[in-house]
């Protein structure tokens, strides 16, 4: 048999249980173990490799969901969606649309939106490091240059709003204390949230937001310009900014 | 920088890397995991920029797929070349076998048959990273739970034949080289001694796991009393080279992974006395 057809063998076996004889055919029995049994040490490394690391990268989930539920639901969603990309850290961007069409979760809604906020803490971590503006030089711009003032959030910066409580479930499952953290059975889930993820340094971030701190910071994603958002956001402009800027929700402008 | 690579080193987990940067301990070098570190501007590579500045440093990646029948991945490599260019490693090192095929990518190490038909495929390879990457490589030899109905050859003769016409270093894991001489009933003894000593630059070391039928190479535990002997048969070989402690899983305090590569400078230290 060719290289190729072997290797192609051996990949179907990597992600289909069903494909483990076809390949077996390729390898000796030896010892204790058959030829099948060998074929799937190799599946098992496989999915345990990338269990692990679907684990590390939503770890709230797996405490939510339990580890056994967890592994078993990891095999499936790598089974249907196995890795195309050597760049590992690019892996399990559809874990939570997975979630959200698991027949077991049905009545777990919420559980893919904590799956979206711990996918949006992995790219912030991994997001791009900028350089930031100097916002001392805001106070200089003439009215021409303001009118098309735009403000940029960090490439890490992700929005997200939710119908259920993720910020407080997220919480919750941290081993810190922090003066907002309730345990799970006393956090309302029906409960729309916005929260803010960032990365400011080697430091990674998660804040909820207000309603008008929510509203702002879409606009500025939106590429909205300064008299704009002087406009929509009237009175309350000037302390929205500023607290952007304190918080690091603002890295440039142009 | 560049300081040469000496004595026994550790693998750079992530686990460690603030203590690391924070308390600088001495470490004769550290090997990265080349793949973890390839996002361009990223934060991680904020930190191995950092710690170039004070350690020695290698690279050793997964992602090359040597012996795959796709295309090499040409992102990967300038990826992995562009990072070169900016932390000079001392080497490069990738393993002998295929991680990745029809597009579809395993994130693990998945052994080739040992045919002349192979040793020319991977071979090719070898020497075309080596353009693309403008080094030397070291290849390392895997641990491996099956054998391949066509494989005419052992896997120690492959080994040799690819370095030989790839013209290319090897890194020999002797944890690799016991963990698969038990699981396949050979004998590590003739393994290490048909390897061309000029070619070995590395030596790893790491922790199996035994799972009755076989066993199996989880760089989860400390390096065994087998394989520190085998270790020891190893450097009567092949001189004090530089030997790296692996450990992946359950992974331990940085003092414990200290005290295992101390280990390893202790057995250099016994047989070299």
């Amino acid at each position: 048999m060719s290289l190729p057809e072997l290797q192609h063998r051996l990949m179907e076996a990597i992600f289909d249980r069903d494909k483990r004889e076809a390949a077996a055919i390729l390898v000796k029995s030896h010892g204790a173990l058959d030829a099948v049994q060998r074929v799937g040490i190799y599946r098992n490394s496989v999915h345990g490799i990338l269990l692990q690391y679907l684990g590390s990268l939503y770890p709230v989930c797996q405490q939510l969901l339990g580890e056994a539920f967890f592994e078993a639901a990891s095999d499936r969603y790598i089974d249907q969606s196995p890795p195309t990309r050597p760049f590992l850290a690019e892996y399990g961007a559809g874990f939570a649309a997975f979630l959200l069409q698991h027949p077991s979760l049905s009545g777990m809604p919420w559980i893919a939106d904590v799956a979206h906020l711990e996918w949006a803490r992995h790219q912030a971590w991994n997001a791009v490091n900028q350089a930031p503006s100097d916002f001392a030089q805001l106070a200089g711009l003439d009215e021409v240059q303001q009118e098309s003032l735009t403000l940029h959030t960090p490439n890490s910066a992700c929005l997200l709003q939710s119908d259920y409580a993720i910020h407080a479930v997220w919480l919750a499952h941290q081993p810190e204390d922090h003066s907002e953290k309730l345990l799970l059975e006393r956090i309302e889930l029906q409960q729309p949230t916005t929260v803010l993820v960032w990365r400011t340094g080697r430091r990674l971030q998660q804040v909820l937001l207000s309603q008008s701190e929510w509203a702002f910071l879409t606009a500025i994603q939106q590429r909205v310009t300064f008299p704009e958002l002087a406009e929509q956001f009237q009175e309350q402009l000037p302390a929205l900014l500023m607290t952007a800027i304190r918080q690091g929700w603002l890295l440039s402008f142009e | 920088m560049k300081h040469p690579v000496q004595g026994c080193g550790i693998g750079l987990r992530f686990q460690h890397i603030d203590q690391i940067v924070d308390r600088k301990p001495p470490i004769p070098w550290l090997e990265i995991l080349t793949d973890n570190y390839l996002l361009p501007g990223s934060v991680q590579q904020d930190y191995l920029l950092d710690i170039a500045e004070h350690y020695p440093l290698t690279f050793h990646g997964v992602g090359m797929s040597l012996g795959s029948t796709d295309p090499l991945d040409t992102e990967y490599f300038s990826r992995v070349k562009a990072l070169v260019e900016r932390v000079n490693p001392v080497w490069i090192s990738d393993h002998l076998c295929w991680t990745s095929v029809h597009g579809l990518v395993t994130h693990d190490l998945i052994p080739l048959p040992y045919t002349e038909e192979t040793i020319r495929h991977a071979a090719q390879r070898i020497r075309q990273a080596q353009e693309l990457l403008e080094r030397r490589l070291l290849i390392e030899n895997v641990s491996s739970y099956l054998q391949y109905q066509q494989s005419a050859l052992s896997e120690w003769d492959f080994l040799c034949a690819v370095a030989e016409e790839a013209d290319c270093d090897i890194l020999l894991d002797v944890n690799n080289i016991y963990v698969s001489a038990c699981n396949h009933d050979f004998d590590p003894l003739a393994y290490l001694n048909a390897i061309p000593v000029e070619r070995v630059r590395e030596i790893h070391l790491a922790g199996y796991e035994d799972r009755g039928t076989h066993l199996l190479d989880t760089h989860g535990y400390p390096v065994s009393d087998a394989v520190w002997a085998l270790y020891a048969a190893a450097i009567q070989r092949f001189g004090a080279i530089p030997t790296l402690i692996e450990w992946d899983n359950n992974v331990p305090e940085l003092d414990t992974l200290l005290a295992e590569a101390h280990k390893a400078a202790k057995v250099q230290a016994h047989v070299f006395a």
